[in-house]
């Protein structure tokens, strides 16, 4: 997703330098502009019908849910350290993961091996927030903080493994 | 309307020249400071040089916070200015600002740099009272007391320019061009586009700021006395209230020096249309409304809340690209005759970098996007884009105009500037974006030595962009006295 994201942005983002170069490129010729405003409310009604659509797909199924079957991780964050209660996490099933900080706010943010970030959440203080993912490849996972919370936020990191049965 | 044919008319009313001058050239020279501190942490995490972490994230609360203020301060500076055209404000009220923001980055800074306060410039609760041995209570209270004085200014500054439209166009719904907006108001008997965005960003700069202060209040009578809790969520949502509230306030606030200064170049006024009129108003509503976009990996947050900062994040965009940067783009092809000197570059350099910079902002707030995004370097990239690219772009701009001589040109050295600026903030940026796709987490003072490469590009750019930061500076400085 990531990478869809990234072209996405750069394309749009050179699309508008464009129109912008390209009316500074026309500016102080005069050019007669016709249907401005018809052009102004069409724009709008594009971008409204583009954002209600995206919206109505991206919500749907809600992002956020987490599922009462699934299997659960219990998973603690502190100054700077990550405790999780288990080291079997299961492959193929939708694992949900409370996390939850002794200490300060913190991130829970969890890389498969190549790097990528996979799904996250925010630990606490006084709440348990929950996030589920279901893991398909087996192997070992990277635990970082994604909330800086101190000098040693950098280190404040763990591994898991998602058993391949 | 007669009240304001008057106030327009009065030959007393002119701007507060001296005084905005020099708060440009003391924001200048701040946001060169400031971006000397991005390039060394950037050059850091790129492994060109070693920082201490305590270091590097006392550094990192510097700029965060440095840079925000500047950007409030020249948005500040550019809304005095310009309502002051229109309105006699008090000059006293102006150096009151100036001293208090001044008193609150001596406070600021001493609390970092004599503290050892490191608790970012959000101070997410209750990190600044619990710092790991890092810094004492009593430099976080200082640190936070440093954004009071500057708080108390701003509001300072908010109330008279406030009151002052309120009595001069008939109330907040007058001053906001309501009767063009919704009823059968005439638009040119509309107040001027200045008039409307000065009272839109007043009212949401003023309510975000009280935001601020309850929260700040709060947290230093937790650091003063433990016993006293606060909600986590309840505060994490003030603070994101209150921060979300006053950058986009300064970008809204300068955008302002566009609309008085452009039509001097295009020989076309900024008209308050209706759909300018409207524009403002729902621009108004979801600046209040979109911050809930930052706590989308909070799950404790209510669903609707949540829903209503992807939905007002996308919407947002909309009186941006299809009102301010449409309309600039109209007046632009429109112009019979353009000028083009490091004034007006910079300032159409402004809104195309702040409307370029919507796009990554507004697909982070997909909670679909910010489920792996959220936090990353994706973040830095999208809100420097909209500051190095906009709002700081068209800080630089105004202060051009304001140092301008006869009728310059961009060729020679202004335009050497001008672009090595612009690529210089366009490689910086676009080096953020690619290393948030590649999934490395933005505010660690340590890179895995995978990531230096990317750490090191952007460090290549900021150096561009300092020179020609320094440079506009200096030109300023230059120019600024003699004119």
């Amino acid at each position: 997703m990531q990478m869809t994201v990234l072209a996405l942005s750069l394309i749009l983002m050179a699309v508008i330098a464009w129109a912008f170069l390209s009316a500074a490129r026309a500016a102080g010729t005069g050019s007669i502009a016709t249907n401005t405003e018809s052009r102004r409310k069409w724009l709008i009604v594009g971008l409204v019908v583009v954002g209600v659509a995206v919206t109505a797909l991206s919500l749907r199924p809600w992002p956020l849910a987490v599922a009462a079957t699934s299997a659960v991780v219990n998973v603690s964050g502190g100054q700077w350290y990550w405790e999780i209660d288990t080291d079997k996490v299961p492959l193929g099933q939708p694992v949900a993961f409370n996390v939850h900080t002794v200490d300060v706010n913190h991130g829970f943010g969890v890389m498969d091996e190549a790097g990528r970030m996979l799904f996250q959440v925010q630990a606490m203080p006084g709440y348990v927030n929950q996030v589920e993912y279901t893991f398909d490849t087996p192997g070992s996972y990277h635990v970082v903080c994604l909330e800086y919370c101190g000098v040693a936020h950098h280190d404040m990191a763990t591994d898991f493994t998602v058993a391949s049965e | 309307m007669t009240a304001i044919v008057e106030t327009r008319g009065a030959a007393a009313i002119v701007p507060q020249t001296g005084a905005v001058k020099l708060t440009m050239l003391l924001a200048g020279v701040v946001i060169l400071l400031m971006m000397i501190f991005g390039l060394t942490m950037r050059a850091a995490q790129g492994g060109l040089i070693q920082l201490d972490p305590a270091l590097f994230y006392q550094i990192m609360t510097a700029h965060g916070a440095g840079m925000v203020g500047a950007a409030g301060l020249t948005g500040a500076a550019i809304l005095w200015y310009f309502t002051g055209r229109y309105v006699e404000l008090l000059p006293g009220v102006f150096w009151a600002f100036l001293g208090l923001f001044l008193l609150g980055v001596v406070l600021i800074l001493g609390a970092i740099f004599v503290g050892g306060y490191a608790g970012a410039w959000t101070f997410l609760y209750p990190l600044p009272a619990m710092s790991g041995g890092l810094w004492a209570p009593g430099a976080a209270i200082i640190f936070l007391l440093g954004y009071v004085s500057i708080g108390v200014g701003f509001l300072l500054l908010h109330l008279e320019v406030g009151r002052k439209l309120i009595g001069a166009y008939g109330g907040i719904g007058g001053a906001l061009a309501w009767p063009v907006a919704f009823g059968n108001g005439r638009p040119e008997d509309a107040p001027p586009a200045t008039v409307v965005a000065a009272m839109a960003s007043t009212i949401f700069n003023t309510l975000g700021i009280v935001v601020g202060a309850a929260v700040l209040v709060a947290s230093i009578v937790n650091l003063a006395f433990p016993a006293f809790a606060v909600d986590a969520l309840l505060a994490k949502n003030m603070i994101f209230f209150f921060g979300h509230v006053f950058i986009n306030a300064a970008i809204y606030m300068a955008v302002i020096a566009v609309y008085e200064i452009v039509p001097e170049y295009t020989g076309k006024p900024w008209k308050t249309t209706r759909m300018f009129a409207i524009a403002w108003t729902v621009v108004l509503l979801f600046v209040l409304a979109v911050y809930p976009h930052h706590l989308m990996q909070d799950w404790a947050m209510p669903v609707w809340a949540v829903v209503m900062g992807q939905i007002v994040s996308y919407f947002s965009a909309i009186p941006l690209i299809a009102v301010t940067a449409f309309s600039l783009l109209v007046y632009l092809r429109g112009a019979k005759s353009m000028r083009w000197d490091l004034a007006s570059a910079l300032l159409v350099l402004g809104v195309a970098g702040w409307t370029a910079g919507s796009v990554p902002a507004v697909l982070d707030g997909m909670i679909v996007v910010n489920k792996v995004m959220h936090n990353t370097q994706w973040v830095p990239g999208h809100f420097h884009t909209y500051l190095i690219l906009g709002e700081v772009a068209m800080a630089f701009g105004f202060m051009a105009w304001l140092a301008r001589r006869g009728d310059e040109g961009l060729s020679g050295l202004p335009g050497a500037f001008f672009w090595a600026y612009a690529a210089g903030g366009t490689g910086f940026v676009v080096m953020f974006l690619i290393s948030g796709a590649m999934s490395i987490p933005r505010r660690w003072a340590v890179h895995l030595p995978q990531w230096h490469l990317q750490a090191q590009i952007a460090s290549a750019f900021a150096v561009l962009i300092i020179l020609a930061t320094a440079a506009l500076l200096l030109r300023y400085l230059m120019r600024v006295g003699k004119g």
